[in-house]
């Protein structure tokens, strides 16, 4: 019994602080959300019956962004996994330069995103961005990449893989260095080959550092903003818009904060099922079992 | 012995340096068919670069390694037939006892059926049938080393090679699971390497110990043969407990004797003060103190010591070395 409340005492000023940043806004996003508090109201709270909840889910724009937040996120988090998977084992291997070459790959990770997205976006500009300036330097004429809605989405993608994929690169490389060199030489030894060794033995053992960067990843990505914000501002015509852009959107340009809190809320819901149903999936995939190792 | 060729393991020349450091010097050493060989000596003597080169695992900077008069230096690691067990056992943490013997079975593209029987017969051989469905992890250390056993005989290898297989296991269950490693490992048509830092295991496994030193080979030969008739001074005091005495009795020469050849005697030649006892049992070890330093000295158990007792020895039992390079001198 003395532990139990010796360690709840412990894990209080956590609990104190996780308590004041999300549970007191989730609390106050769902009391605002049955709530009228806009322009109208004089942005005063009215309640409106969840007049806001029934809004939602006749909101074309939003089922329309949630649909492209999800694209994104499988898009950006598959492409990352196989890329940062690559990079890892890549950076595993004993090369000449091995460590200046680690910290130069986690050099983009390191940039602050609105910072990366404002260099992408002047990459692309048209006509003055250096693409554009090498197109018309080899006589073509500069493109709007940030004009039609295909290649926006592109390199929206593109971006965020290219800045987060030395992050699950790293957080893989350190599951590759848990596990023993003797045991890919005791399989070796048996006649295994390279991509035998990968998918008998790397892989179920990375499988924990997979599973854990993949939901880091979806957490963060589901939720993007800055980025978007940035690069496309959700355009071209909305077609990168995201959940949390949609949601800033109608508190900030809209100043309906009721419906705001309202369409916040049913991010946040989406988000728990999606990860809780992943992480599901993959602790019945025996992440916990992998990860047992004899002492 | 290394001039042989033909049937068995054959080392040749064997060469092994990292940058600068020269790992391995030299090496000649045959394992004939069914011989059990330990490789012996301190860490960092060699023994293991030795096993890695046999493997495949490392590749050698020079030499041969041949088997039954056939040169493997081309192939892979995983072209020799070469069964090892690690010294970490280096089981499958994600596999039960059964994946563990079944994978590399599996990867070389055997049907289910001859895979299962093969594991089933090899379970069955170690009585390891009940534990067939565990993990590593839920193992005791002497079944998870019996375990990387049966994985290593399984494959029917051509070589067996073995690296401090026992050291992660307590000293008692190093002494009982010795026979049935011999049993089971021994007088079969492999060659068998065995690397060991402990000599009492290097005697009990194998029939012939190689002892190397700072990547050089320093002798090799039955225990018998090192411990009566070392090649230098490395070999007589790395081999016996206690250690042998080394007296400087002589300018130029240098005098080793073991602590049972030693004798308590009212007209010995030296004398000496008793510092301490110690008493095991079977016999006793005491410290003496001498002009040539300390000296072991083994006794019967009941053996009456004086405070100032004098020393004897045999002339037969004088083994005696340069005190420079260590190498053997004629008495």
């Amino acid at each position: 019994m003395r532990t139990r409340t010796s360690s709840l005492l412990l894990m209080l000023p956590a609990l104190v602080l996780l308590a004041t940043v999300f549970l007191y806004p989730l609390l106050r996003y769902g009391w605002l959300s049955l709530q009228a508090s806009s322009v109208l109201t004089g942005l005063l709270p009215v309640p409106n019956g969840g007049a806001n909840w029934l809004r939602l889910l006749d909101d074309a724009r939003f089922w329309t962004d949630a649909g492209q937040t999800l694209r994104f996120a499988l898009c950006s988090v598959a492409l990352e996994l196989v890329g940062g998977l690559a990079l890892a084992l890549l950076l595993h291997r004993p090369l000449r330069g091995r460590g200046p070459l680690r910290a130069l790959t986690l050099l983009p990770w390191a940039l602050p995103t609105t910072v990366m997205a404002l260099g992408w976006r002047w990459i692309l500009n048209d006509p003055h961005g250096p693409i554009n300036g090498a197109i018309r330097s080899l006589g073509g004429t500069s493109y709007g990449f940030l004009s039609t809605p295909a290649t926006t989405w592109f390199f929206v993608v593109l971006a965020d893989v290219w800045k987060t994929m030395p992050f699950v690169a790293l957080l893989l490389l350190a599951g590759l260095q848990t596990i023993p060199a003797d045991l890919e030489e005791a399989l070796r030894l048996e006649g295994a080959s390279r991509v035998q060794i990968l998918r008998r033995l790397t892989l179920p053992l990375l499988l924990p550092y997979l599973s854990l960067a993949l939901l880091f990843r979806l957490a963060q990505s589901l939720g993007v903003f800055d980025l978007i914000q940035v690069l496309s501002g959700g355009g071209p015509a909305g077609t990168t818009e995201s959940l949390a852009l949609y949601a800033y959107l109608n508190a900030m340009r809209f100043l309906d904060f009721g419906y705001a809190s309202t369409v916040m809320l049913a991010t946040f819901l989406l988000l728990v099922v999606a990860l809780g149903g992943g992480w599901l999936l993959l602790r019945r995939g025996g992440i916990a079992r992998a990860t047992e190792r004899p002492a | 012995m290394s001039t042989a060729s033909g049937a068995g393991l054959e080392l040749r020349q064997l060469c092994r340096e990292v940058g600068e450091r020269l790992l391995l010097d030299r090496l000649d050493l045959h394992v004939a068919p069914g011989e059990c060989v330990a490789l012996l000596g301190p860490s960092g003597c060699g023994k293991s670069t030795t096993l890695r080169l046999v493997a495949g695992l490392d590749p050698a900077s020079g030499g041969q390694v041949l088997l039954d008069g056939e040169d493997l230096s081309e192939r892979g690691p995983g072209e020799r037939q070469v069964a090892m067990v690690f010294q970490s056992y280096a089981l499958y943490p994600h596999l039960s006892v059964e994946g563990n013997l079944g994978l590399g079975l599996k990867v070389r593209g055997m049907a289910a059926r001859e895979r299962q029987r093969r594991i089933d017969a090899t379970l069955d051989l170690l009585q390891l049938g009940e534990l067939r469905h565990r993990r590593p992890a839920q193992l005791s250390g002497g079944q998870r080393q019996r375990v990387a056993l049966a994985r290593a005989l399984l494959r029917e290898p051509r070589i067996v090679l073995l690296d401090e297989p026992m050291s992660n296991l307590d000293a008692q269950l190093r002494e009982e699971l010795r026979p049935e490693l011999r049993r089971l490992l021994c007088g079969r048509e492999q060659p068998v390497m065995y690397v060991t830092h402990d000599q009492q295991e290097a005697v009990g496994m194998a029939d012939r110990i190689a002892l190397l030193e700072a990547g050089r080979l320093q002798q090799v030969g039955s225990p018998r043969e090192l411990y009566t008739n070392p090649a230098n001074r490395f070999v007589a005091s790395f081999l016996g407990r206690p250690a042998i005495n080394l007296l400087a009795l002589e300018p130029g020469r240098q005098l080793g004797l073991r602590p049972e050849h030693l004798h308590l005697s009212e007209d010995g030649a030296v004398a000496a003060r008793l510092l301490r006892r110690e008493w095991w049992g079977h016999q006793q070890l005491l410290w003496l103190d001498s002009q040539w330093g300390t000296l072991r000295v083994l006794t019967a158990p009941e053996t009456p010591t004086p405070r100032e007792p004098r020393l004897s020895w045999q002339r037969q039992h004088e083994l005696w070395f340069d005190p420079q390079s260590g190498a053997r001198l004629a008495p």
